[in-house]
């Protein structure tokens, strides 16, 4: 089942208004864990803390600040946030379509699912707007506001339906460069058995194929200590990293053992 | 980036192993506020707090506790939790190479970079390169903290991308939900297709990012006429984080509980 109808709204393009409902895509169920005080086993909260006195700060002691240069802060007061907070609205405007293969994943958030809003007498065009995404092969970039924060977005067409991203702000996004990645020159043979060993071992991707076994047992540890079960703890496994002299051998082995 | 990393370990494909250091690939912060105490404005950090003795608890005093009942709790330590899955918990083994194109994006969740650690350059370099070469994405599963992950490991511009994965028990399916029945209008899919035509640009996810950004600072700009900005007060660095997994475990929940 897709989860529960989380909003509703139309998407706004040109002249064109499609009523939509928002689903949710993913249903994450994980073991919770808390964080205890080692010595007392005392659940622990969050606290925000003052870096200068390293005291806890209660909610009314706090404000909110811009930094406009290194540790100097504009204030901001909650009324004035208020005024650029966006304005509550049913529209998912459209402002552009791009080729969906411009898209940096980098840039994918949440994904929900679309359905038609049939309650609305006057929606439609769904479909037809599915099919021309899909024909054309673009997603609308687009922006909305839900729940007093504002979102930017792809509309994308999948299959008969219709699915909406929350994209990143390009802001947000940390520029490889900073990385400082410094240059390794390479030799051709080196490049050409590494693409090689590649193309050997390629697969077909079949997410069904992989289940969290972790899960499992971690669920069988915690029963097992819940016994009061001794558990034995296994060191975890490390790699001898490949030394740069024996990498052409390590890539000339790997062929051979794919082979 | 001084960042010594969230988490540090050896990636490997079949024969060759490479010393990394997972990093962030996603800074929210940048163009956020920041909370700062009133009175000195200092500005806050988020710490664990003992609600019991009213102090502040360092990293190395914090363990995981899984409820069993009320204020019972099994207790995990680092190494238990390790030792779950102890030949994933260090290393970041590429299964398959895959081509990314086959992966639905709803399967993506969040993506992170990987960086070589000392010795590791070269190999780290040549992954790269052929990934970038062949097209091609690595499919690994590795722990860390408590989760285990399904992730994908591209080359992004010269570096290794690494993209946490749903697994396909977590992605509904989306075939229930209903299409819109009835016939397309031919000529209302014409319509609406001339209008996407007219619409179509290049991807500039830049330009969003400076509107909001303008936004904020319009709003700083009338602010600062008025009032001049607020000194912090200067504070000695904090000698320690804690354990990168901590902190890594702490931001993750803390993405969790982000509205969205």
């Amino acid at each position: 089942m897709a989860g529960a109808t989380i909003w509703k709204g139309y998407i706004h393009f040109g002249a064109t208004d499609v009523p939509v409902k928002l689903h949710t895509a993913v249903r994450e169920e994980r073991i919770q864990f808390h964080l205890l005080h080692r010595r007392d086993r005392i659940r622990l909260r969050q606290q925000m803390v003052c870096g200068y006195e390293k005291q806890p700060v209660p909610s009314e002691e706090q404000c909110k600040g811009f930094e406009v240069e290194d540790g100097k802060y504009v204030i901001v007061d909650p009324a004035e946030l208020e005024q650029i907070a966006p304005e509550s609205s049913r529209m998912i405007e459209v402002h552009e379509f791009v080729k969906t293969g411009q898209i940096d994943p980098i840039f994918l958030d949440r994904l929900y699912y679309l359905e038609p809003d049939t309650s609305d007498i006057q929606g439609k065009g769904f479909n037809a707007l599915v099919r021309a995404l899909k024909e054309l092969d673009v997603a609308g970039i687009c922006t909305w506001s839900m729940r007093k924060r504002s979102y930017f977005g792809a509309l994308q067409a999948r299959g008969k339906m219709l699915r909406l991203s929350t994209l990143r702000y390009a802001d947000e996004v940390i520029p490889v460069r900073s990385l400082e990645l410094k240059d390794v020159p390479l030799s051709e043979k080196e490049l050409k058995i590494g693409s090689e060993l590649i193309e050997k071992l390629t697969a077909p991707f079949e997410p069904g194929k992989f289940e969290n076994e972790h899960q499992k047992k971690l669920q069988e540890m915690i029963e097992k200590k819940a016994r009061g079960e001794k558990i034995v703890v296994l060191a975890p496994r490390r790699l001898k990293p490949t030394g740069e002299d024996q990498l052409l051998r390590a890539l000339e082995a790997s062929l051979k053992k794919a082979a | 980036m001084a960042s010594q990393g969230i988490w540090s370990g050896t990636i490997s494909f079949s024969l060759v192993a490479i010393p990394v250091r997972l990093v962030k690939a996603i800074d929210p912060g940048r163009v956020s506020f920041r909370l700062l105490h009133k009175k000195d404005y200092s500005p806050l950090a988020r710490r664990m707090f003992c609600p019991e003795e009213e102090t502040m608890v360092p990293p190395d005093e914090i363990i995981r506790g899984y409820e069993i009942g009320p204020d019972q709790y099994i207790l995990m330590t680092d190494e238990e939790l390790e030792s779950v899955s102890p030949e994933r918990s260090r290393t970041i083994e590429i299964i398959d190479f895959i081509d990314m194109k086959e992966v639905d994006p709803v399967y993506y969740d969040h993506p992170y970079y990987l960086v070589p650690s000392k010795g590791g350059e070269k190999a780290y370099r040549l992954l790269v390169e052929v990934m970038h070469r062949t097209k091609k994405a690595g499919l690994a599963k590795f722990v860390l903290a408590e989760r285990e992950y399904l992730v994908a490991v591209t080359p992004r511009d010269g570096a290794l991308a690494l993209t946490t994965l749903h697994y396909s028990e977590e992605v509904l399916p989306d075939e229930d939900l209903p299409p819109q029945k009835g016939k397309i209008a031919a000529e209302e899919e014409s319509r609406i297709r001339k209008t996407i035509e007219h619409m179509i640009e290049d991807f500039d996810p830049g330009k969003y990012a400076d509107e909001r950004r303008k936004k904020l600072m319009d709003l700083l700009a009338t602010k600062a006429k008025d009032k001049a900005p607020v000194e912090a007060p200067v504070v000695e660095e904090e000698e320690e984080e804690g354990p990168a997994d901590l902190v890594a475990a702490l931001e993750e929940s803390m993405r969790k509980v982000k509205p969205h």
